[in-house]
């Protein structure tokens, strides 16, 4: 999940008052009758959307969804831009009232919570009618099925969240190192990084970056694990989750990760790059965009690693859009999101910084194709990434919510980027937090 | 009006003596029911403020302590579980070691807050009273810890604290210290965000100083001079405790502010590392809005509420002693 916190004056009033008023609001909304058409006597229809790029991305999007000519009865759209500080009582509070949008994009896991309370309009009808128009068989593999929960499809694939390897050319050719391919090439390229004064395992844990966690997680999948069972359940403590782990304290002792990082920010992380003091590392696709300067020439993509079970995989957030049972009229939601998706292509040929695109045709474009790191991405990292259910399932569902820029989580991925934990402790207590966070 | 100076025109009322002192013409009856029209008239006219009052704080304040008796999540009431939440989080849930290495930093972040800044401000403040050239430039000067805004002080303190090319480990550096991890240890992550606080803070706690050693009779300061008292004794026996009661003052309210600080923590370290500079207010938030632990997490800030009113009622009695002395 994408989310960049902007930190606001917190207080204990502010607190119990933003508690209490998120808590009045089931009282408010029963007493409205829960009428699930709600919000509907303005008869448009509202699409909210989050900042998922540059200053360029909402004022197009915001274009792009104005002009919505809806058919004959069916009810125009509006555009609410909703910022990420706060994003989650933002829609909590606005569902719980039945004030909240017919259509929103959000968090990465936010529809399968919505879905589980019951909040949500299923999307298998307007998939079913995607069939006919090229869009269903548009999507990049693996995605519509990351959607899926059992009740039916609770949300659409919008952008994707790639987590990836990064390396600078110019401090390998220095080291004298090349680009690895498994586990093993990748410590020796740490090794000649590290003799020239350069971490080979750039990385970020601090306030508000969860990139950290979600490497170790990468780490996890890679050989061929993961953090839930098919059942949907914690298991953390597999062996193919101790060996990864171990391999990761490894390159903790052995100096290849900065020791300030378990609490570095993403900024903190983008200065050591373009300090030139990360060599290699790992990032989202956008990082040498968000380094910028020299580094938009110098930092590459790496190929997937092949792990010593002989194995590729990844974490990766198909960040989605999903509709509400609080909608003017269901066909209309449908409506929109069908015209939505057949023109939605300029956010990505435009480069409005919004994460990579879920359809193949819009990946096919020649302005996408100019960048060869998300050529890359798409190619070689999208195929072998899994999400947050592997190593289970493919499909989220609500208890990722319990490591998803989790306290849980931060303290795992601190604690082993710390070095001072061992693998099966760290895991271990990492299990047990996530089965009582499921439970409660 | 205050409701002190209400009772104490009521008080006279009561027995028999006007508000404007006795007199004969008005008789007791006569009186008492003008005193009762006027506290009527005191009622309706603060009604509209107080009802508006119990409306923003009051119901939030009785909804969330409704909601830390159940288990629901943020668009869920969920089910009434009595004090499990509360037992949980103090004695036996998986909560319980977070919330109480949060209580013991939130501790020492509060100590050291108060105090830190007290000591801070009020050596400013004494300072300021001496004449020193651009005196009024200094005062701003000194202010602007506490003018800036707290998100950019943090990512100021960031820039100077967190990767080893920053200012701070690069003075470490050079002074034979090492690679110091001035967030990413969590001892020195603690002593970095208790420093933060104390830097913040110490511009509030030296307005509160300046105004209460401008308060004091320069003629005291005469007869102690002429009586023989050194500085010290001057500054222990007859500074301090004149200025006490705007000290315990400046103490509650650093104390509430200490308590309740969430930005300070939140953008500095996120509450790491491993958790070492969570705070109560910060490990409450991340139980409700990232574990979507309602109950749990109101249940951590009602507690904090209560523990906080002690310390302000035990600190307020010390304002009323030294009223008195």
């Amino acid at each position: 999940m994408a989310n960049s916190f902007t930190g606001s004056n917190f207080s204990r009033r502010g607190f119990l008052g933003l508690a209490g008023a998120a808590a009045s609001i089931p009282l408010l909304a029963a007493c409205t009758g829960g009428s699930s058409s709600g919000g509907g006597s303005s008869k448009t229809l509202k699409f909210w959307n989050m900042p998922w790029g540059n200053t360029a991305f909402n004022p197009l999007d915001k274009k792009i969804t104005e002009a919505y000519k809806p058919a004959n009865g069916l009810p125009a759209a509006t555009y609410q831009e909703i910022q990420w500080a706060n994003f989650t009582q933002t829609f909590s509070s606005a569902v719980a009232s039945n004030t909240g949008p017919a259509v929103s994009s959000g968090g990465g896991t936010q529809a399968f919570q919505f879905e589980s309370q019951g909040a949500i309009a299923y999307a298998d009808n307007l998939l079913n009618s995607w069939k006919n128009n090229g869009l269903y068989n548009d999507f990049l593999p693996g995605l519509l099925d990351a959607m899926k929960v059992p009740k039916g499809y609770a949300a659409v694939p919008y952008n994707l969240d790639m987590r990836v390897l990064w390396y600078s050319k110019s401090l390998l050719s220095q080291a004298g190192a090349s680009v690895p391919t498994d586990w093993q090439s990748f410590l020796d390229t740490c090794a000649a990084l590290k003799k020239i004064g350069v971490y080979g395992y750039g990385t970020s844990a601090g306030a508000g970056s969860y990139t950290g966690g979600h490497i170790l997680v990468s780490w996890m999948i890679n050989n061929g694990g993961g953090l839930f069972d098919s059942n949907q359940q914690p298991n953390c403590v597999t062996q193919e989750n101790i060996d990864a782990m171990n391999f990761v304290l490894e390159c903790v002792s052995k100096g290849y990760v900065d020791p300030a990082s378990p609490t570095y920010t993403s900024a903190n992380a983008q200065s050591q790059w373009k300090a030139k003091k990360f060599g290699m590392g790992f990032d989202t696709a956008g990082l040498a965009q968000n380094v910028g300067g020299d580094a938009l020439n110098d930092l590459v993509v790496g190929s997937p690693l092949t792990s010593p079970n002989g194995k590729k995989g990844a974490l990766y957030f198909p960040n989605n859009i999903m509709m509400y049972k609080n909608t003017p009229s269901q066909q209309g939601s449908e409506a929109f999101l069908t015209y939505y998706y057949q023109n939605m292509s300029p956010l990505w040929t435009q480069a409005t910084g919004i994460g990579l695109p879920p359809l193949k045709s819009i990946t096919q474009t020649k302005e996408f194709q100019a960048n060869a790191n998300n050529v890359k991405v798409i190619n070689e990292w999208q195929p072998i990434s899994k999400t947050w259910a592997a190593p289970g399932g493919t499909a989220l569902f609500l208890g990722v919510t319990t490591v998803d820029g989790t306290p849980a989580m931060d303290t795992f991925t601190q604690s082993i980027l710390g070095g001072k934990t061992d693998a099966k402790t760290a895991l271990t207590t990492l299990q047990n937090t996530i089965k009582a966070n499921m439970k409660s | 009006m205050s409701t002190d100076s209400i009772a104490d025109q009521m008080g006279p009322a009561k027995r028999g003596v006007g508000v404007a002192g006795s007199g004969r013409s008005a008789g007791p009856r006569k009186k008492n029911t003008r005193v009762r029209a006027k506290a009527w008239t005191y009622i309706i006219f603060t009604a509209p403020a107080l009802i508006l009052l119990l409306l923003i704080n009051l119901y939030p304040v009785i909804y969330a302590a409704y909601q830390s008796l159940r288990n629901g999540t943020l668009i869920q009431g969920g089910d009434f579980v009595g004090f499990a939440n509360y037992i949980n989080t103090l004695i036996s849930g998986n909560l319980t070691p977070a919330f109480w290495q949060a209580a013991l930093f939130t501790l020492i972040f509060t100590l050291v807050g108060v105090f830190g800044s007290w000591v801070i401000g009020l050596v400013l403040a004494l300072l300021l009273r001496t004449r020193i050239p651009a005196g009024g430039v200094f005062k701003v000067l000194l202010l602007l810890p506490w003018i800036v805004p707290v998100v950019v002080s943090a990512f100021s303190w960031n820039w100077l604290v967190a990767t080893p090319q920053s200012p701070f480990p690069m003075l470490a550096q050079a002074l034979g210290l090492g690679n110091v991890l001035f967030l990413a240890n969590p001892t020195l992550a603690k002593i970095t965000v208790c420093v933060f606080k104390v830097w913040i803070s110490f511009p509030f706690m030296m307005m509160m100083m300046s105004s209460a050693l401008a308060s004091v009779d320069n003629n005291v300061y005469e007869a102690a001079r002429v009586d023989g008292a050194g500085s010290w004794q001057t500054f222990s026996q007859i500074t301090l405790p004149l200025i006490s009661r705007s000290t315990y003052i400046s103490w509650i309210l650093m104390t509430i502010f200490c308590v309740n600080d969430f930005p300070t923590i939140f953008l500095l370290t996120g509450g790491g590392p491993v958790g070492s500079t969570t705070s109560l207010v910060v490990l409450a938030y991340r139980t409700v809005f990232e574990n979507f632990q309602v109950g749990p997490g109101v249940a951590i800030a009602f507690m904090t509420t209560i523990v906080l009113i002690v310390v302000s009622v035990i600190l307020y009695r010390q304002i009323r002693k030294a009223s008195v002395e």
